[in-house]
């Protein structure tokens, strides 16, 4: 496998523009003749699908849920950044890429980095052309609110359903494509398999989750928008489909896996209340805005907190953060309350919880300006918990959020795979080892709706691509892979339910080993131990996990199996890559690295790299290549939010 | 937060696939704690199943957060269930009594087949989005964000009609089967905002006559999919889109 | 659907207004029959008018009816409304028949009955107790039939504002009990005879 980044040469701020003029085009005629797979309808893949149709290639879209409209950046609920400057406070384009690289604590490539900032603003025209309801101020211009790890307020939004918005405007965009003829939409499709002919990325197998058919679709260029894998945790914000698989498939097939220990831990979460839990919410980090952290100055005290007064109160992110405050990343925010509940001073019936309180904000601007601005999430927080932030402090706690980690990929979004792009949460290339709040959403229509294009017609316009029916043995073969694999995964459910394990059980199993020792804070002893302990995991799924029914049918269980099927074999890089990374550095904070103020201390001088690793074959130790990151325009340095 | 435990009798409707013909049947499940959500309860009632060798009750479900739609039943007679503004998967246990017998239909309409138990085709929604429920730009060459200004109050109207998750929850209460709140919802997004103009009476004329086809019944008012909508879609938009399906037709 | 019951409601109105004469007296009301008599060609084409509007919302009302509940081809195995308050919306079917048998009463009695005079016709109708209590009972149908139809009306031609909204609603309660007291009273006066 060899690692090239194809970053055009030149200064930074011309890097994309030179090389959207050195880029192949493709004929507007001749475009039809080139078909493109999209898989994943987020806000990468909808917006991608509709941009290369209207660019006039005919475009397959699948997603696995009944709607491309239900795709989880639907969940997204803070914001959007863009470098505007619309409030007049000091933002430019090179301000959101130097927060965006310092908040991925400069673990990501900076050319990749500016052009997403370059591109932000168009996104932003591009929503409100579509019709997109962003808050406005009372003079028609658009509202922004600030974010964590920002000095600026760059972010818009639509009350607390932004991502929401987006997702339906990028739908509506697809949705005249379909009706337009030139996207063919296939929902209820989960992609199970790629196919390779002469070592470019040409087909997929799906499967049909209402009938269990198998089918194949050749293209010229395949886009992987599948989101990320945080569901390996079993419990995360993830949505309950959010997979790993159509990634995975890619990565066995040949396409490098990037950064797979790099798992952002998002700080504002309704915490766990029961083994019964099949999901944690979050709560948008706007709230850090107005809502103020805090645990008891005790530790074990079990008093409500309106009967602890002030000063028995530890507002920890204020005292050791002066100039961030509650708005320090997402990452910071994170350890510092799992360092507060380890200390004992947790909240809640399972003291696994900090306070994020309002009482402040809502004496010093009214209940009315507090509704306004969270309204919605304080109903969604009372609809879990039963319990009104109005009157009490919030409680949360960090959970699995977002992977930055994801399949590698060139300047121009193609995976090690020629012909295979990833885009969105899927691949891994803007948000280094840690992502600030209100990047995903501008990553993912970045991807989609302004840089694919040029890369699929480079990509096309540059390449000799035969005729490919979906007739080929390579098709055939794949599809037999896929039937042999069902086969495999239902081949322990014979002989009935006694004794076996359902595919939950395993999956729990799984989330808590990753969890505990490749979670929030990872040690070597306990990344060796989790290393392991998994080939147990994964002999108990092969041998005892139970599946009713049969692959020729709808089966829920039977695709569940299969996520957690790679789920599983997706964690050993998880943990070999934590194990490697033997420093902290983003959200990866390795115990053993720490600054005295038990702060992530990075090494720059041997982990400057992105780790990339290769899939040797079944049973064989995965190998690793390294990109070597070089910052030309901004010095790392060691993050400070003091 | 207190949470205790319930017992509960479930009668829910199993229909293997869209040619089989479905029919009730009982369950009976102990100890549900009250923390959990309505989904988590099935997820128990199907670890149970198939820990028993029968088959799993099949449900949509994705986000669990009350945003994506995909979720959605009609317990006792209600679709997603009795806490009004509220999903399934957000609908939690502790509105339930101990003894309680729940009553589970997946959402029905003639334009929703079931595909199996639970779950529906709501891929007749999606086309009445593709009849028009977009503004045409093309990606790229947009106005700046700023240069159109829009009241904030406007803007507020067109997020509330926006707020729609496209659950056919709608749909399943109407008496009649309608998609009125559906379809309303999208048109007053755009007829409200300045980006929506150009195309304004097409879209109405086009949504509308979609949603026809699509063996969607009539409005006569009965404002059960406002009452049963999570996101308190107001029926105002169904009143808009009269109003614009009127111009349209008339004035054309 | 809501245009011919902006029209029926229209003649509502104007049957309300003529009947109010009745309050004065029956000599006065036999008056106004027969200036609206002395002029056919507008009794004729009020009648027809009617007719017409009538057998319009009737047979929109029925295809309605068919369409939604094909719409709606297997009902829920409980049935339960969200709404509260929805018996009305939930009946139109019914009082509106209840109306449509009051009517074909009502005309055959009043237009093709023994050829007395109209206030003739009245008096003796209303002399009976049974008559008055189905007349009654249909008014209370109508009033109910109203009660939503009015409002859906509105709705259905677009106008619903919130700053109009809560007059709307107040409308529409006091619209079905203007008519159902004006149209009530009549067989009431006259059953405890102080009609004349």
């Amino acid at each position: 496998m060899e690692l090239k980044p194809n970053v055009p040469e030149g200064p930074l701020a011309e890097k994309w523009d030179k090389h959207r003029f050195s880029s192949k085009l493709v004929n507007p005629a001749n475009r039809r003749k080139h078909k493109i797979i999209v898989v994943g309808t987020g806000l990468a893949g909808a917006s991608a699908s509709a941009t290369l149709a209207e660019q006039g290639y005919e475009v397959s879209t699948f997603c696995i849920q009944d709607s491309p409209r239900r795709a989880h950046s639907i969940a997204a609920q803070g914001g959007i950044n863009a470098a505007k400057n619309y409030q007049n406070d000091g933002d430019s384009v090179q301000r959101l890429f130097y927060d965006t690289i310092k908040g991925g604590d400069f673990r990501s490539r900076e050319a990749n980095v500016y052009r997403l900032a370059q591109v932000s603003n168009n996104i932003i025209d591009q929503c409100v052309a579509q019709g997109v309801p962003f808050a406005r101020e009372y003079g028609g211009t658009l509202a922004n609110r600030s974010f964590g790890g920002a000095q600026v307020s760059r972010t818009f939004y639509a009350r607390g359903q932004t991502g929401q918005q987006l997702l339906l405007g990028a739908y509506s965009a697809l949705s005249r494509q379909i009706k337009a003829g030139n996207v063919s939409i296939h929902s209820r499709q989960e992609m199970m398999e790629l196919v390779l002919v002469d070592g470019k990325a040409r087909g997929i197998v799906t499967r049909n989750v209402i009938t269990g058919k198998l089918e194949t679709h050749a293209a010229d260029a395949i886009i992987l928008a599948t989101g990320g894998y945080g569901n390996a945790y079993f419990l995360s914000t993830n949505a309950m489909a959010s997979n790993v698989t159509a990634a995975w498939r890619a990565h066995k097939k040949g396409a490098g896996f990037a950064n797979p220990c790099f798992v952002q831990i998002h700080p504002t979460c309704i915490p766990v209340h029961g083994s019964f839990q099949s999901k944690l919410t979050l709560m948008s980090e706007s709230l850090r805005n107005d809502g103020r952290v805090w645990v008891p100055a005790t530790p074990g005290d079990t008093r409500k907190p309106a009967s602890i007064p002030e000063e028995e109160r530890d507002y920890y992110l204020e005292s050791k953060y002066p100039s961030f405050g509650n708005l320090v990343p997402r990452d910071v925010a994170s350890r510092n309350a799992k360092e507060q509940c380890d200390a004992g001073k947790g909240v809640g019936t399972t003291n696994l919880a900090v306070y994020l309180d309002f009482a402040d904000a809502i004496h010093r601007d009214g209940k009315e300006t507090i509704l306004k601005k969270y309204g919605n999430l304080f109903q969604m927080y009372e609809k879990i918990t039963d319990s009104n932030p109005l009157y009490e402090p919030m409680m949360i706690y960090p959970a699995v959020h977002y992977t930055m980690g994801g399949l590698w990929v060139d300047y121009n979004l193609m995976t090690t795979i020629p012909g295979l792009f990833a885009i969105g949460e899927c691949n891994f290339s803007d948000h280094g080892a840690n992502r600030l709040g209100a990047s995903a959403l501008m990553q993912g229509l970045a991807d989609g709706y302004f840089i694919i294009g040029t890369s699929i017609a480079n990509y096309i316009g540059s390449t000799s691509l035969e005729e490919v029916s979906g007739d080929e043995p390579a098709f055939s073969d794949a599809t037999c892979g896929v039937k042999d694999r069902i086969k495999a995964l239902l081949n322990s459910s014979e002989g009935g339910p006694e004794g076996k394990l359902s595919v939950d059980e395993i999956h729990k199993e799984l989330g808590l080993l990753l969890w505990d020792y490749c979670g929030m804070a990872r040690n070597q002893e306990g990344l060796e131990k989790a290393l392991s302990l998994l080939p147990q995991i994964q002999e108990k799924f092969w041998s005892r996990v139970y599946i009713p029914g049969t692959g020729d049918e709808l089966n829920q269980s039977l695709e569940r199996a299969g996520r957690l099927a790679d789920f599983l074999e997706f964690a050993e890089i998880m943990i070999l890559d934590a194990l490697d990374r033997e420093e902290s550095c983003g959200c990866h904070l390795r115990e053993e690295s720490q600054t005295d103020e038990n702060e992530a201390k990075r090494d720059d001088a041997n982990f400057s790299h992105v780790a990339v690793w290769e899939y040797q074959g079944k049973g064989a130790r995965p190998h690793l290549h390294r990109e070597k990151l070089t910052f030309e325009n901004v010095t790392p340095s060691q993050r400070s939010y003091k | 937060m207190s949470t205790k435990s319930i017992d509960l009798t479930l009668e829910i409707w199993r229909q293997k696939d869209s040619k089989s013909k479905g029919d009730f049947e009982k369950y009976s499940l102990e100890n549900i704690s009250t923390g959990m959500s309505f989904l988590e309860m099935l997820d128990v009632l199907n670890e149970n199943l198939t820990g028993r060798g029968l088959d799993p009750v099949a449900f949509d479900h994705d986000c669990r957060e009350g945003i994506c739609g995909m979720c959605g039943a009609v317990i006792n007679g209600i679709a997603h269930g009795p806490e009004p503004e509220t999903t399934l998967c957000q609908l939690h246990m502790r509105h339930f009594n101990d003894g309680d017998i729940l009553v589970i239909e997946p959402f029905r309409s003639r334009a929703f087949p079931i595909h199996k138990d639970l779950i529906t085709d709501r891929s007749a929604l999606d086309r009445i989005i593709q009849a028009g429920g977009y503004v045409s730009v093309n990606t790229g060459g947009t106005p700046d964000g700023n240069a159109i200004p829009i009241p904030s109050a406007t803007a507020e109207s067109a997020m509330d009609a926006a707020a729609c998750i496209g659950c056919g929850a709608c749909v399943a209460s109407c008496p009649n089967g309608a998609a009125m709140l559906f379809t309303g919802a999208k048109i007053s997004q755009l007829s409200l905002l300045p980006q929506g103009q150009p195309e304004r009476k097409e879209r109405a004329m086009a949504m509308v006559t979609t949603m026809d086809k699509e063996g969607f019944g009539n409005c006569t008012n009965e404002r059960e999919c406002e009452a049963v909508c999570p996101k308190r879609v107001s029926i105002a938009n169904i009143a808009r889109m009269n109003r614009e399906f009127v111009k349209a037709a008339l004035l054309g | 659907m809501a245009c011919s019951g902006f029209l029926l409601i229209l003649f509502l109105c104007s049957h309300a207004a003529g009947n109010a004469t009745l309050f004065s007296s029956v000599a006065l009301f036999q008056a106004y029959a027969d200036m609206l008599h002395s002029h056919p060609l507008i009794v004729s084409m009020f009648s027809k008018g009617l007719l017409l509007v009538f057998i319009i919302h009737i047979v929109t009302g029925a295809l309605l009816f068919l369409q939604n509940r094909r719409a709606r081809s297997q009902g829920y195995k409980v049935q339960r409304r969200a709404v509260k308050n929805s018996q009305a919306s939930a009946t139109m079917i019914y009082s509106g028949l209840t109306i449509l048998l009051f009517v074909l009463l009502h005309t055959y009695v009043v237009s093709f009955g023994n050829h007395k005079t109209i206030g003739e016709t009245i008096v003796n109708l209303f002399s009976s107790f049974f008559v008055s209590i189905f007349y009654i009972v249909s008014f209370i149908g109508l009033a109910i039939h109203l009660s939503h139809g009015f409002w859906s009306m509105l709705q259905t031609f677009g106008i619903n504002h919130p700053r109009y909204n809560s007059f709307i609603q107040r409308l529409s309660y006091l619209m079905p009990i203007f008519f159902l007291l004006i149209f009530g009273s009549i067989p009431l006066l006259f059953l405890f005879g102080t009609g004349q």
